[in-house]
């Protein structure tokens, strides 16, 4: 279900994924995603959501199926993405490592200082930026690499269990700075969790997945308006969203139990 | 404090030794030309100072020459591996074969084919230096962090960039591995060669020097240019050891061999 | 004379007869078996050794072989040694080790060319480019050539006991025995090269020594007489007698070498007076005597090998073994 009118960031159409292993990752995988949007993709282990990601970096190409991105602009920097390590550089400086992205493009440090300043202020971590990632907490180390991925201003941010590593107050916060980043820049964010907490808290939209082969069998409407406050944890909606989801997940998982 | 505590249980198990090798002989009078005591080796050493110390200038020349030559062989053949997968399926074994051919049996010939003899020194000295160089670098640039590849695809880098910025800095601490084993082989395969070579005369090395004490039976000068030997390769490894440390301090554990440090 | 032979010969018998059974010795050569070592071989073959009450085993050397260690350490009871230059630097060092006989009296060490390279005199081998020398030489009598005869360390190259770059190089010369490395050079590179012995141009040592530890000498000097006599006679039959056992028991030793070798070195050994020649022809082979011993000392502090105190004389040998015209007699051939 579409709540914008103006044209999908990116469009999945029937897409499946093939490997070359014999296994079939996704089958008839149809989903959009608009400008500014939040939606996030849950379901058991090994049911394709990383595949899902890494076909919209382009990481991947669908064997069947088309993937379209008509209001992405075709610069390289409209596609980020976060991984579930934090995959900083270890010899690098978090300074370096931000710069990465615009350094790719062929921005020297001088030009893009103020820049990678601004987003290390943005996630709290301007005193860092000569650390190395050897002497981060896990926590922030998260944050320069989300630093890394908004430096670009995407227009897209595709996450893959980036807080999974992380204890649950760090979590949390991550979670709240997260949707104030992305509300401060309206970049769209597919998001990938196994947490259904986190999934209700921060999506306008989760998609349950089911695995072998990966389908999208649910899709859930959050209608909780941004921004999103620590209240809203703790009220009755949550709660009972945190149940359907929960429920639908239960039957995700059970319809797998099929001999084939 | 814990790293001079650190550093003197080596020293003192070193003290020990020396002193129950110095006691032991004298006790048991075992003659010099046997087993020297250290004492008799240390004065023996300053006694021979001006020429032990330019053999030792020569052997330590020809080591890091070898050394040198087998850094820059090593990383621009590894580098061109890493671009080109069939020129390393095609040209590997040959590698292979120079790591495993014992330098004491080619010496000989190479002492043939080459006129210069320290020209045919050096090149010993890099046949044994070079492999581990090669191969752990090949590794090193190969083993990269898989998501930080796919960094560096999403944002669509040039080969130039990943070699400069990602293989390149990945590939650092099994370069070093490599190092830290060549330096003592170079020094090995230096002195082997000079002990085939058998050349005496101006140029010539530590290992030259022992084998004119072994056949002149002076053996405490033997073991004063094989205590000599002996120190230059622990300077080696105690050098690039600091060098790996020095460079990979702030991976803090991305040393893939050796021990770890960790600040508690 | 001869009655004097068979005077010693008979009373040796007669007393081994009252010993005990055969002595175990063992002597180490410096090289693979070959004719320079023939008189050896002979005295086991012919059971010379074995009249004089001792059972010896003749452990050979070799290129890579180092056997003069052995000797202090007790592991061989007599050893052969090619110069005295090994001697001087043993009592330098204090080396509890003595010479006993010398079965040479003069230094088959040679310098070879290759012939019309303008090296038939001596003095153009300094002006070779490229001399192929041994280690052992190298630090030896190579410092003496160059101090002495003008010879230069830059043509200086180790001789590995391949004949090979010195045959490929017309302007190369080398270093060999000038009874045994001639004969094969001629074999392989097929012809016949300019040989210059050392002990013409003043290299005055006496060659293939006996050598011993000083404890034998001073607590069991009758062992030592035992086998310095029976090595004599050995000396004596094989270069005028029948050499054939002993031969064959070179050839098991070393393989490689063949009767003709040997036969072509034993005939240079006399054309050239290696062994029986000089003092020993009045005093028998082995002889030594003290006043060219000193003199060739002195030769080689003058050569900067050593210097004049280093050494005392009286250790390096000892005459009371020799001399004693053991094996003189008139020759056949």
């Amino acid at each position: 279900m579409r709540i914008s009118t103006t044209e999908p960031i990116v469009e999945l159409k029937q897409a499946s994924k093939l490997f070359n292993t014999g296994t079939t990752a996704l089958a008839d995988i149809s989903l959009t995603i608009d400008s500014g949007e939040f939606v996030t993709l849950v379901g058991p282990s090994g049911c394709g959501k990383s595949t899902v990601l890494r076909l919209i970096a382009g990481l991947e190409s669908p064997t069947d199926g088309t993937l379209s991105a008509p209001a992405l602009s075709t610069h390289q920097h409209s596609t980020a993405f976060v991984f579930q390590e934090a995959t900083l550089m270890p010899w690098a400086s978090v300074f370096d490592n931000v710069w990465l992205p615009l350094r790719l493009q062929g921005l020297s440090n001088q030009a893009a200082r103020s820049q990678i300043h601004t987003a290390l202020k943005n996630v709290g971590l301007e005193d860092f930026a000569q650390a190395y990632p050897a002497q981060l907490s896990g926590g922030m180390k998260m944050r320069a690499s989300i630093a890394r991925a908004l430096i670009t201003e995407p227009q897209i941010l595709l996450m893959d269990e980036p807080f999974g590593a992380l204890d649950d107050f760090t979590r949390q916060k991550l979670n709240d700075d997260l949707l104030r980043w992305q509300q401060e820049r309206g970049v769209a964010t597919l998001f990938v969790t196994h947490n259904i907490a986190e999934a209700v808290f921060l999506s306008q939209r989760v998609l349950v997945m089911q695995a072998r082969p990966g389908k999208i069998i649910h899709e859930m409407l959050i209608d909780q308006p941004y921004p999103r406050t620590p209240e809203f944890r703790a009220s009755i909606d949550f709660l009972q969203y945190c149940r359907e989801l929960s429920n639908t997940l239960e039957r995700a998982m059970l319809s797998e139990v099929t001999p084939s | 404090m814990k790293n001079l505590s650190d550093a003197m249980l080596p020293i003192l198990t070193l003290m020990a030794v020396v002193c129950i090798w110095e006691f032991g002989v004298r006790w048991a009078e075992i003659p010099s030309y046997t087993l020297p005591t250290p004492s008799l080796i240390f004065s023996t050493l300053l006694a021979n100072w001006s020429s032990l110390a330019d053999s030792w200038w020569f052997t330590v020349k020809i080591t890091f020459g070898a050394l040198l030559l087998a850094c820059a062989g090593g990383i621009l053949i590894a580098s061109i591996f890493s671009l080109s997968p069939s020129l390393e399926r095609a040209f590997f074994p040959i590698a292979v074969v120079l790591q495993v051919t014992p330098i004491v049996a080619v010496a000989p010939l190479i002492l043939i084919y080459v006129d210069s003899t320290t020209a045919a020194l050096l090149l010993c000295a890099w046949i044994v230096a070079f492999f581990p160089i090669l191969s752990n670098t090949v590794i090193g640039l190969r083993t990269i962090d898989r998501n930080l590849v796919d960094l560096f695809r999403l944002y669509r880098a040039n080969p130039w960039q990943r070699l400069k910025l990602l293989r390149a800095p990945s590939a650092l601490p099994y370069f070093l591995a490599g190092l830290k084993i060549s330096g003592g082989l170079s020094l090995i395969g230096a002195v082997t060669a000079e002990m085939v070579a058998g050349a005496a005369g101006r140029e010539t090395g530590l290992a030259s020097r022992i084998l004119e004490a072994s056949f002149r039976t002076e053996t405490p000068k033997m073991f004063a240019a094989l205590m000599l030997l002996v120190l230059t390769g622990v300077l080696i490894f105690m050098l690039f050891t600091a060098l790996s440390r020095l460079l990979l301090a702030r991976w803090h554990g991305a040393e893939p061999m050796g021990h770890r440090h960790r600040n508690l | 004379m001869i009655w004097r032979l068979i005077q010693s010969l008979a009373l040796m018998a007669a007393l081994t007869s009252l010993t005990h059974a055969q002595q175990a010795v063992t002597f180490a050569t410096n090289w693979k078996a070959q004719a320079a070592h023939g008189g050896f071989y002979q005295a086991v073959a012919d059971g010379t050794y074995k009249k004089y009450g001792l059972d010896v085993t003749i452990r050979q050397g070799g290129p890579q072989v180092n056997n003069r260690p052995l000797l202090p350490a007790r592991r061989i009871d007599f050893l052969m040694t090619g110069n005295l230059l090994h001697s001087f630097d043993n009592v330098k060092n204090g080396i509890p080790v003595i010479i006993v006989a010398a079965m040479f009296q003069k230094d088959p060490q040679a310098l070879m060319a290759h012939p019309n390279q303008g090296y038939e005199n001596f003095s153009a081998l300094k002006n070779a480019p490229v001399a192929f020398i041994a280690k052992d030489g190298q630090f030896t009598w190579w410092q003496w050539l160059k101090v002495v005869h003008g010879f230069k360390d830059e043509a200086l190259r180790p001789y590995n006991y391949n004949l090979g770059p010195f045959l490929s190089q017309p302007k190369a010369i080398q270093q060999g025995y000038s009874v045994a490395e001639p004969i094969y050079i001629e074999q392989q590179g097929k012809f016949k090269p300019v040989v210059h012995l050392l002990a013409d141009h003043g290299f005055t040592t006496y060659s293939t020594l006996i050598e011993t530890r000083t404890e034998t000498v001073k607590n069991n000097p009758d062992l030592v007489q035992r086998f310095v006599d029976a090595s004599i006679i050995g000396w004596v039959n094989f270069m005028n007698g029948d050499r054939s056992k002993a031969n064959a028991l070179m050839m098991k030793d070393n393989p490689e070498i063949s009767v003709a070798e040997i036969e072509a070195s034993v005939k240079l050994m006399k054309q050239q007076g290696i062994g029986d020649s000089g003092d020993a022809r009045v005093q028998g082979i082995g002889t030594m005597n003290a006043a060219r011993i000193e003199d060739f000392y002195q030769q080689m502090v003058k050569a900067g090998l050593y210097q004049a105190k280093d050494v005392d004389l009286t250790k390096v040998a000892t005459t009371q073994f020799v001399n004693k015209q053991v094996g003189v007699e008139p020759k056949k051939n």
